[in-house]
């Protein structure tokens, strides 16, 4: 006799612990008595914790007030976010004129366009769309934070960088519509689609002499106020000196990186004897070094303002920093990498930024988007020598008269404007990382 | 197949290609290192020569003779005694270095253990207590540590009472006390025979060596553990305990007590110090939990289902499989941590504790000039300290390296 069932058998419901809250809390907070008594304390905790930040921050805290005198009339306990309100202008763009400061929020517009395209699908050449960001946007930005006279040199970077931006806008656009690349739809706009190569690039090559002539012509007419650098300020001081930190910082780390890797014995030794230097040292005697010996180690009456030296430390600092990190990037590249390279007769120039760097390049990403977040933290540090930024900015508000003495809530409120930019591109360089190591699971 | 003599030849040696000088790898290499050393040399003998003119032109001093000058100030917080007026500006380097080296090395330690302890309740089954130390991490990892240093300052160790109103953290016993100018703790007074004891502990330690080397031989010939923890433990209380009774317990304590309007007796730490060593210590465990986190969780969960197939209890998988494995992930990116603490200790200046930067590189700059010798000592410093733990760091991984496969 056979047993065999005819029915199916019904399924068996799921444990409790997947399905319903009360199980799920059972498997994960009270699974044991010692696991228990850890959820409740745990629970006490938070708690006193939270009431009493909310208590002081937002229950009794002062909102709208004059002075700090102000504040304790209405509440001697809350914080007092009046004083933090009333300098909000001034953390986030220091003492920059304020019939100026379309200046600096067109230049922020202008970056977030220039840098878009670099997160649609369907654009083509991110690569060079990253590299004119780093090589042309911060003299466009320079120029509109800094303003004055422009020099011969200035003006054709100037020219560059606009035009590179227009070409950029339109090749994004183009890219999100039709999936073609611009000089592509430039080549069938001109009905050149089946002319020989060499017509087409005449074409091409054209079409950019014209555009960049034209915007010569115009931003000759275009001027902007001078804006001292002294009165740059705040956050937008921070970001200046991080931005300009990371981008020039990266040329510096592949060729530190490149240095430090090579067969050469002499270029090794130099560039790994600076790379340690440097990383061995705190910032902070970095840029001691750079306002005490940069003005000694020029020649006579060539003096660099203190921006500008803060800016150089930064660089080098931070240079040293991405080189360890190129230089892991790196080493996750093959060795058969190099030697195809060689192979189809590329030289050593060519192997790098044709074979290696555009691989290495994506593993580097999220490591390089930490070390951002690390250089705009440790920016915070040029305020202990006497620039203002955002942190300079909130200390002064406790030496303004009306508000003498508001130490806590500047700190506070600077605290959690920084945890958010930090939290938010450290969960994202997480997912970067999460998201371009998939296909390299071997 | 038959080959000529010829041919047989010609397989057997390299070709030998024509010598080309200008084409040559090596010829090119060494052109090139030249190139190279050329330029760094001009670069620095160009930044040499423009600074030697500028300290002329400004009439400034060179050289190290300064540093037998006596100093015109004094450090508030100091580990070797100092007279204002006296002590030279060698003296003051030494106290700079002292202090970043003490609280450094406090905030190492306490960090370490805070760190190793918000890790394990990172790792910790309990959903609330793992998203709580998951909290503890983020937020203190990703603000500045700068505007900790400052907060801790201004927002909590200056506010304290002032110190007729001491805060009592030893709940009665007025022996810790906490105010607005700093933290009261005992001091210890060693008595005439106390080095019997600590002879007696060197005595312990060595005992528990050679103990634990013989149950390990134990252990390899006949299998069977013996209890070499609570062993070693209990020598290591016991004697010299033993030893500090006999002779007649040889260690006073000074205890600070209020006169006039201040402390005397005992040792005091400033606030600037405590406010340092909190915000580096809360900091760097931050860093330091995300790396034991890091190092465990590296530990392929097939190890610790093998454990358990093999036997093996809850501690010991941990003890035996776990934490030996996740120890080589764990140590490099913690000592790294170690020396950014120390690096990060020059934060110091932000609050005025007089640190090695905040006496040598700014007070002593703005008091004697000297800028490149008074900068280069401080970078020297740090690189000095740095290269020594990487150097030990090197050590323990070429240790592990060989245990690997």
């Amino acid at each position: 006799m056979a047993i065999i069932k005819t029915e199916r058998t019904a399924a068996i419901a799921p444990p409790l612990s997947e399905t319903t809250a009360l199980g799920w809390m059972r498997k994960h907070l009270f699974s044991s008595v010692f696991n228990s008594l850890l959820t409740i304390v745990t629970l006490f905790i938070i708690y006193i914790t939270v009431k009493e930040l909310w208590v002081w921050g937002i229950a009794d805290a002062v909102w709208v007030a004059d002075n700090r005198r102000g504040c304790f009339d209405i509440n001697v306990d809350g914080a007092c976010w009046a004083g933090v309100i009333a300098w909000l202008d001034s953390i986030f763009y220091g003492r920059y004129p304020r019939e100026e400061l379309w200046r600096i929020n067109l230049g922020l517009f202008l970056l977030v366009i220039w840098m878009v395209p670099l997160w649609l699908p369907r654009v083509k050449a991110k690569i060079s769309i990253g590299l004119t960001t780093v090589f042309l946007y911060p003299f466009l930005a320079g120029y509109l934070f800094s303003g004055g006279d422009k020099s011969i040199s200035m003006q054709i970077m100037v020219t560059a960088a606009i035009v590179c931006l227009a070409a950029n806008t339109v090749h994004s656009i183009i890219g999100v519509l039709t999936g073609r690349s611009l000089p592509e739809f430039l080549i069938r706009l001109f009905g050149k689609k089946n002319a020989p190569e060499k017509s087409q690039r005449y074409l091409l090559l054209g079409i950019l002499a014209v555009s960049l002539v034209a915007v010569y012509m115009f931003q000759m007419g275009w001027n902007v106020e001078n804006v001292s650098w002294t009165r740059w300020g705040g956050l937008f001081l921070t970001l200046v000196i991080s931005g300009i930190g990371i981008a020039s910082a990266l040329p510096g780390g592949i060729l530190l990186a490149l240095g430090r890797r090579s067969k050469m014995p002499v270029v090794r030794v130099i560039s790994t004897s600076f790379i340690e230097l440097f990383r061995s040292v705190p910032l902070i005697t970095v840029l001691f070094m750079a306002t005490t010996m940069f003005p000694l180690f020029l020649p006579e009456g060539f003096i660099l303002n203190k921006l500008v030296q803060v800016i150089i430390a930064v660089c080098l600092f931070n240079a040293c920093y991405l080189a360890e990190i190129v230089r892991g990037g790196l080493q996750t590249i093959p060795r058969g990498q190099f030697e195809a390279g060689h192979t189809i007769g590329l030289g050593y120039w060519q192997t790098i930024s044709l074979i290696i760097l555009p691989q290495a390049l994506k593993h580097m990403i999220p490591n390089i988007v930490g070390n951002f977040i690390g250089l705009l933290k440790d920016t915070t540090l040029v305020s202990i020598i006497g620039l203002f930024d955002v942190l300079g900015m909130l200390r002064s508000i406790s030496k303004d008269l009306p508000w003498l003495g508001l130490h806590k809530e500047p700190l506070v409120f600077g605290a959690m404007m920084f945890f958010l930019i930090c939290f938010a591109m450290s969960k994202y360089s997480r997912h970067l990382e999460v998201k371009l190591s998939t296909g390299h699971k071997h | 197949m038959a080959f000529s003599e010829k041919t047989k030849k010609s397989m057997n040696t390299k070709p030998k290609e024509p010598f080309d000088f200008f084409h040559d790898e090596r010829v090119r290499s060494i052109f090139y290192q030249l190139l190279f050393a050329a330029a760094v040399g001009w670069f620095a003998w160009y930044l040499i020569s423009n600074t030697a003119q500028n300290l002329e032109a400004r009439g400034m001093n060179t050289g190290f003779g300064f540093l037998n000058v006596s100093a015109g100030f004094d450090s508030y917080f100091k580990l070797i005694p100092n007279e204002p007026g006296v002590g030279t500006y060698g003296r003051i380097f030494i106290i700079g270095a002292l202090n970043t080296l003490y609280v450094s090395a406090l905030a190492v330690i306490a960090s370490t253990l805070l760190g190793f302890f918000i890790g394990v309740l990172r790792l910790s089954n309990n959903w609330l207590v793992s998203k709580v130390a998951l909290a503890y991490v983020e937020i203190f990892r990703n603000t500045p540590l700068l505007i900790q240093v400052i907060f801790w300052y201004i927002g909590v160790f200056s506010l304290l009472p002032r110190v007729k109103n001491s805060i009592d953290l030893s709940a009665g016993a007025e022996i810790f006390l906490l105010n607005n100018r700093g933290l009261y703790t005992p001091w210890p007074v060693p008595g005439d025979l106390l080095w019997m004891t600590g002879l007696a502990f060197i005595v312990a330690i060595i005992a528990v060596i050679i103990f634990k080397r013989w149950a390990r031989n134990r252990q390899d010939r006949t299998g069977q553990t013996f209890p070499t923890f609570i062993l070693s433990a209990a020598l290591l209380v016991l004697l010299p305990g033993t030893v500090y009774l006999i002779t007649g317990m040889p260690l006073g304590w000074d205890i600070p007590k209020l006169e006039g309007f201040n402390f005397a007796g005992g040792a005091s730490l400033p606030p600037s110090f405590i406010a340092l060593l909190v915000a580096l210590s809360i900091y760097h465990a931050a860093h330091m939990a995300e790396t034991v986190r890091a190092g465990v969780l590296s530990v392929s969960r097939g190890q610790y289902d093998a454990a358990r197939a093999l036997g093996l209890r809850g501690k010991k998988v941990m003890s035996l499989v776990i934490i030996p494995q996740a120890m080589p992930a764990i140590v490099p990116p913690m000592i790294s941590n170690w020396m950014s603490a120390v690096k990060n200790s020059s934060l110091a200046i932000a609050i005025g504790y007089p640190d090695l930067v905040s006496l040598f590189m700014q007070t002593s700059l703005n008091q004697a000039g000297y800028a490149v010798e008074l900068v280069g000592m401080t970078m020297a410093f740090y690189m000095f300290i740095s290269l020594t733990i990487s150097w030990l760091l090197n050590i323990y991984n070429k240790r592990v390296q060989l245990v690997e496969r």
